[in-house]
């Protein structure tokens, strides 16, 4: 009960928060534009940076992540002061269309972001070596749930912070998509019609930033959700104490919050246009709103990075002993693959988004035709990472079926290494197909034909993974609690997704499907199949090893329930609608087209899945104190961190382990996983 | 053994309900030109494989959760089965073989779509936020496609500002128009009727607007339109006042964005417009005076009506002179 | 193994020499590529080169052998466990880091293929030296420390920082002037963009090892570094040559490979 206090104590600061923020937001925009505009988009700005730092205010007090907002908000103002009076020196324009001009938006917003850093301590240990200090081992840390507000070097702490914060920002990538996706239930404009007028923009214009922004904070989201069942997880399984580098970790984690930061501002700043893609010559016209978003997907970017090559040192260092290549449990393999991909690949978004960024303040030509540029190289170096970027989405989530399979069926994974090598099969034959994105797009059409043969090639490692699958659960005892209902519906789902990828494989026909709801629908398959569902999986798994609690079962099976059949009845008209003539990225559609009604079917199965989810939230919150205890195997399983009591020790393991067998050899009479070193 | 049998039967039976399935539901809209036969084609030999597929997955992971199902009671574990070589080598053979082969039919439809007619009529396409404009090798713009049936035509494709993409449903084929460079757009329409071309390319506020009628209709009917088109070019080229207005405003696609009957749309309504009071962002208040509309029309961004957004709407690219400037500014002075 | 072994039974005179030896190498390579580039202008022959001198700083200077040098130590909280765990961090760092340039590289063949920005080749030629004589000064600085010799670390280590100090001022404060006077700006086109984003990013780099070098400065007068335990020089070394290795391939791009525009 005490803990309720500062939550209410939070929610009540953060109305007055936002208000004064706004307040203060509208008063500037007076004084600098002479007129009143109560939705002046520097109101809604600092609306969001006082609301939500004063929540954490509320609820832990000025430190930690509180501090961070509070210097963010003020690096942010600074940064763009300083840009400001350099422009006011050299005479240039001081004020632009959104308070501060561009250079100051974005300068401003890059000293925010790192800002956020300083403050909320992610880099005072390095601060103190590079000052030549030394830092203790096991630093200093709250107890409690405020640690997670905190800059903790805990992998576990840090898993759940970025899960809890992968789960937040779901939700709020789910309410755009229910506020655009309400709009589409009907042809012709309903609520965001070309009156509104928010935030420098009308309704089309919301409607495309809404959309824009669920695509990019749904993956960053994503990003962060694989990120913490990596983090969780692969340490224990791998019987260490915590990942390779603690600091980095943290670090990686916290970047994360300034870049969510930063991507909603954009919808505050004129919002931009282009969709999550950020396609050139629109992205270099969009107003600032688009630097904000690539500044978010910079900051994000490197989380992602960091967060990659941490992993890979952990399982390349961190092993215990006896654990040889072909002895780690699957999903290891899983987040190999998949941090192959994040910490290599992902500079090159970064690095496409930054090139747009300085086309925007210097005019530099890289895609503008007028000056010799070239839209489609762009579209190449975005590609190069966005399309590996899906295989980073779902191998920890095909990972996480794998390692679980085995638990509910009580048999042996079939075929572990041909399972392990087909998550590097994919991961590497993933960095040869990005132009299958761009069959339409004007490229030198000799490139179309390797590149359909390289992508159709990524269905063999893929059918591996189903086959086996499959083969395992053959002649098993197959038990159906939760995390198996989602492992077996993410099958399902997943197999949706990769059916429907050949066709837009295949180059001809693919001139039909492309920029269609047949991609949305293909997409949105694939992503919920290979990591929505198997993330609710892991979670409902690997809930009671973090908490010593499990989640309701009930609620669990209703989630499911009412989640599937939504999820897949929304997908495949999603897919028909494309066939017919509904392309992607329209707030409006022809009613010839006749397909009113599938609209709304798909609008009515959006909030269906909202609410399963919501009944999700509801148990996953309410478990954490009420759940019924379960702090021993409850699940059976032989993988390591189920071998001792939940919850998990603060230093993991208090005897380390040793690697005696195989880690599936479930049936096999005698058989051992690991064996404790002190235990015998 | 008795399993096999049983999911044999069944992969067979469910590969059939759902490749018929799918052909029951005509997913695909008419087929309406040359190009679309082999894009069928192909899509069907797509659906023939993963209706196959999805049975081979499907049926026994649902036989295994009904039949290998847990029993009450029963707490062992399952057989110990680690994987089988010959088994894991077919299902990775297999496929490789098959994906050569659906790798090479995609490579030949894709040739056969693009089968050149060196005879093909080329017409310029000129896409812009957010409409569309068709020059005609005989000399004249329009914002409708008319098109031969069963003749090739070949469109050369440019975009005055951003990436957009041509897409007729019924034609199948979608190619993206790139500032910067010409695209080529080949297509054999083959069945007369009334199509949209649908810009398929996030393009900005109004992307979901950018459509144009194509009409497709028999070779003299063709002929009769073009005859007329050049015939109301000639007029249009000395005429003035408000009809060569309203004949401009359709050719130049204006009512992508403006409406002439009050309701405001991307841009502001032009009902009622001459002579009003127009209240500008910047707090201002101007006359709709000859000289604004001007001034609207070659630089949309210097005075932005209050409620609206400014625009990047380029219409230098559409060449448009002063003389038919003046016609337009004719025509809306007779909206009232 | 072998040769791991075999660095570390070396003595600092060899240990010296053979920075030396590889400096002399690269200097002459160096100048080749530069009568390659005026007389048979020869882009496969340049990349060749380009490529054999990368491998001589990655092999001698930045000693990515060592990566396979795992210890037999099991005590992962040891020091000399860690000391393989951050190599392996570090370089999976440049690895991620060299797709940067990688792409930007990319961007420079697509965008300006066959040609190259009207640019001032001697100019290119010595900043590029300048910036080779500050790696030389950085490997004799990590073999000092190497052997504990913290004068001679302390030395050298001010002089690679100081020529790195020269090559920005180089590149930001006389060839971005005289490109501009030239007429390739930012804005001028797409030379002018690759070129400055190019080198710009490179700047940056640089000027992020320089200040990982006074910190290192600072630390090593204050006697925070042994022999035996110095990551932080390693990684400030390998940080310095790595930047080195990315102009290794830059400078080619840029002055050398293609012809002149218009």
């Amino acid at each position: 009960m005490k803990n309720i206090k500062p939550l209410w104590r939070g929610l009540l600061l953060l109305f007055i928060g936002a208000l004064i923020g706004y307040v203060i937001g509208v008063a500037l925009d007076f004084l600098v534009m002479k007129a009143v505009n109560f939705s002046a988009p520097v109101g809604g700005l600092f609306g969001l940076l006082g609301g939500v730092s004063s929540f954490f205010f509320g609820l832990i007090g000025y430190r930690w992540i509180t501090r961070g907002l509070v210097f963010q908000l003020i690096g942010t103002i600074v940064g763009a002061l300083f840009v400001t009076g350099i422009r006011f020196i050299l005479g240039m324009d001081v004020f632009g269309d959104f308070f501060f001009t561009e250079p100051a938006w974005v300068f401003g917003g890059f000293v925010g972001g790192l800002s956020f850093l300083v403050g909320v301590g992610a880099v005072d240990d390095w601060f103190k070596w590079a000052m030549g200090e030394e830092t203790s081992e096991h630093h200093e840390e709250p107890s409690g749930w405020e640690r997670y507000f905190s800059v903790s070097l805990d992998h576990k702490v840090i898993g759940i912070q970025y899960t809890v914060t992968s789960l937040l920002l779901i939700s709020i990538g789910g309410t755009f998509a229910l506020i655009f996706r309400t709009e589409l239930a009907h042809s012709g404009l309903q609520f965001l019609t070309t009156t509104l007028h928010l935030f420098d923009q009308n309704g089309l214009q919301i409607y495309n930033t809404l959309m824009s922004l669920h695509g990019m904070i749904m993956i960053i989201s994503i990003l962060i959700g694989i990120a913490g069942v990596i983090n969780y997880v692969v340490p224990l399984l791998l019987g260490a104490q915590d990942m390779a580098f603690p600091r980095l970790n943290a670090f990686s984690y916290w970047i994360a919050v300034p870049a969510a930061v930063l991507l909603l501002s954009s919808l505050f700043l004129g919002g931009f246009d282009t969709g999550w893609t950020g396609y050139p010559p629109l992205s270099a016209r969009a107003p600032v709103g688009m630097q904000m978003f690539f500044l978010g997907v910079i900051f994000a970017g490197w989380s992602s990075i960091l967060g990659g090559l941490n992993v890979l040192a952990t399982v390349l260092r961190m092993r215990a002993k006896g654990m040889t290549a072909f002895r780690m449990p699957i999903f290891v393999w899983a987040a190999i693959a998949t941090s192959l991909i994040s910490a290599t690949a992902t500079q090159l978004i970064g690095l496409a988004f930054q090139l747009v960024m300085f086309e925007r303040l210097l005019g530099m030509g890289f895609f503008d035709p007028v000056k010799g540029g070239d839209p489609i190289l762009f579209q190449h170096l975005f590609w190069f990472y966005s399309h590996p970027a899906v295989y980073v989405f779902v191998l920890p989530g095909l990972g996480v079926i794998s390692e679980l399979i085995p638990v509910f069926v009580r048999k042996p994974l079939y075929g572990y290494r041909w399972v392990a090598m087909s998550s590097l099969g994919i991961a590497l034959v993933g960095f040869l197909v990005w132009a299958h994105h761009m069959f339409a797009s004007g490229m030198n059409e000799y490139l179309r034909v390797p590149f359909m043969y390289s992508t159709l090639l990524v269905a063999v490692p893929t059918g591996v993974k189903f086959f086996s699958w499959v083969a395992t659960m053959w002649k098993g005892k197959i038990e159906t609690p939760t995390p198996m209902l989602f492992v077996v519906g993410g099958i399902v789902v997943f197999l949706l997704g990769g059916l429907s990828g050949p066709p837009n494989a295949t180059v001809a026909t693919d001139l039909h499907l492309t920029d269609t709801y047949f991609i949305v629908g293909h997409f949105h398959d694939t992503i919920f199949g290979g990591f929505v569902f198997p993330f609710f999986a892991a979670i409902y798994y690997w809930f009671p090893k973090a908490t010593g609690r499990r989640m309701n079962e009930t609620l669990g099976k209703i989630h499911f329930w009412m989640m599937t059949p939504s999820f897949l009845t929304l997908t495949l008209l999603m897919m028909r609608v494309g066939l017919i003539g509904m392309r992607r990225r329209i707030a409006d559609y022809d009613p010839a087209l006749h397909i009113d009604g599938y609209h709304l079917v798909m609008t009515i199965c959006a909030f269906l899945i909202a609410a399963s989810v919501f009944i999700f939230l509801i148990n996953f919150f309410r478990s954490i104190k009420h759940g019924e205890e379960a702090t021993g195997n409850i699940w059976n399983s032989r993988s390591p961190e189920w071998q001792v009591p939940s919850p998990m020790p603060a230093h993991n393991y208090d005897h380390p382990f040793e690697v005696v067998g195989e880690p599936y050899d479930y049936g096999l009479a005698g058989s051992q996983y690991v064996k404790f070193v002190d235990s015998e | 053994m008795r399993h096999f049998v049983i999911i044999g039967v069944l992969v067979i039976l469910v590969s059939v309900l759902t490749y018929n399935g799918i052909q029951a539901s005509h997913l695909m809209p008419v087929e309406a030109s040359a190009q679309s036969i082999p894009v069928d084609w192909m899509w069907n030999a797509d659906m023939a494989a993963i209706a196959f597929l999805f049975a081979l997955i499907m049926v026994p992971l649902i036989y295994s959760l009904i039949v290998f199902r847990r029993r009450k009671g029963d707490t062992s574990d399952g057989e110990h089965i680690e994987g089988n070589a010959a088994l894991e080598i077919t299902w990775t053979v297999i496929p490789l073989i098959t994906v050569v082969v659906f790798a090479y039919l995609g490579a030949y439809t894709l040739g056969e779509t693009r089968v050149i007619d060196p005879n093909a009529a080329a017409i310029r396409v000129h896409a812009m936020q957010w409409a569309w404009h068709f020059e005609y090798p005989q000399g004249f713009t329009s914002d409708q496609l008319y098109l031969p049936v069963n003749k090739q035509v070949d469109l050369q494709m440019d975009s005055s500002d951003v990436i957009h993409s041509f897409w007729v449903p019924e034609f199948r084929i979608k190619q993206d128009v790139v500032p910067g460079r010409i695209t080529e757009y080949r297509i054999t329409p083959t069945l007369i009727g009334s199509y949209k071309v649908r810009c398929a390319e996030l393009c900005g506020t109004a992307h979901s607007y950018m459509e144009a009628p194509v009409v497709v209709v028999s070779q003299s009917d063709y002929d009769t339109w073009i005859a007329q088109q050049v015939k109301a070019a000639a007029a249009l080229l000395n005429a003035t006042g408000p009809d060569a207005g309203k004949a401009l405003v359709n050719k130049f696609g204006c009512l992508a964005c403006h409406t002439v009957d009050g309701t405001p749309k991307i841009g502001p309504t032009w009902f009622g417009l001459y002579g009003s009071k127009v209240e500008l962002s910047d707090g201002t208040t101007i006359t709709a005076n000859d000289a604004y509309i001007k001034q609207s029309i070659l630089q949309p961004a210097s005075q932005v009506v209050k409620g609206f957004s400014p625009m990047s709407f380029n219409a230098q690219a559409l060449g448009v002179t002063d003389q038919q400037i003046s016609n337009i500014i004719d025509y809306i002075k007779t909206l009232k | 193994m072998a040769s791991t072994s075999m660095t570390h039974s070396q003595d600092k005179a060899s240990a010296l020499s053979q920075g030396l030896v590889i400096f002399i190498y690269l200097a002459i390579l160096t100048g080749i590529e530069f009568f390659i580039a005026l007389t048979m202008d020869s882009a496969p022959l340049l990349v060749l080169v380009a490529i054999v001198k990368a491998g001589l700083v990655a092999y001698y200077y930045m000693h990515i052998y060592r990566l396979t040098a795992v210890e037999a130590e099991t005590d992962h909280h040891s020091y000399a466990y860690k000391l393989v765990s951050n190599r392996i961090g570090l370089w999976l760092f440049l690895l991620s880091d060299s797709f940067v340039f990688g792409g930007l590289l990319t961007t420079r063949i697509y965008l300006l293929g066959p040609t190259r920005p009207a640019l001032n080749q001697f100019l290119g030629l010595t900043v590029t030296a300048v910036l080779l004589v500050s790696s030389f000064f950085m490997n004799r600085a990590e073999t000092s420390m190497e052997h504990g010799d913290r004068k001679s670390f302390l030395l050298n280590a001010t002089l690679t920082m100081l020529l790195g100090v020269a090559f920005l001022l180089g590149v930001v404060a006389v060839e971005w002037p005289n490109a501009i006077r030239e007429g390739v700006t930012p804005a001028s086109g797409t030379a002018g963009a690759v070129f400055f984003m190019m080198t710009g990013m490179h700047a940056f780099h640089v000027f992020t090892g320089v200040l990982f070098l006074l910190v290192v400065l600072r630390n090593a007068r204050r006697g925070l570094y042994s022999a035996e335990k110095h990551w932080a020089v390693e990684a400030a070394t390998v940080y310095w040559h790595f930047v080195d290795l990315v102009w290794i391939f830059f400078y080619p791009a840029l002055y050398l490979i293609g012809k002149l525009i218009g």
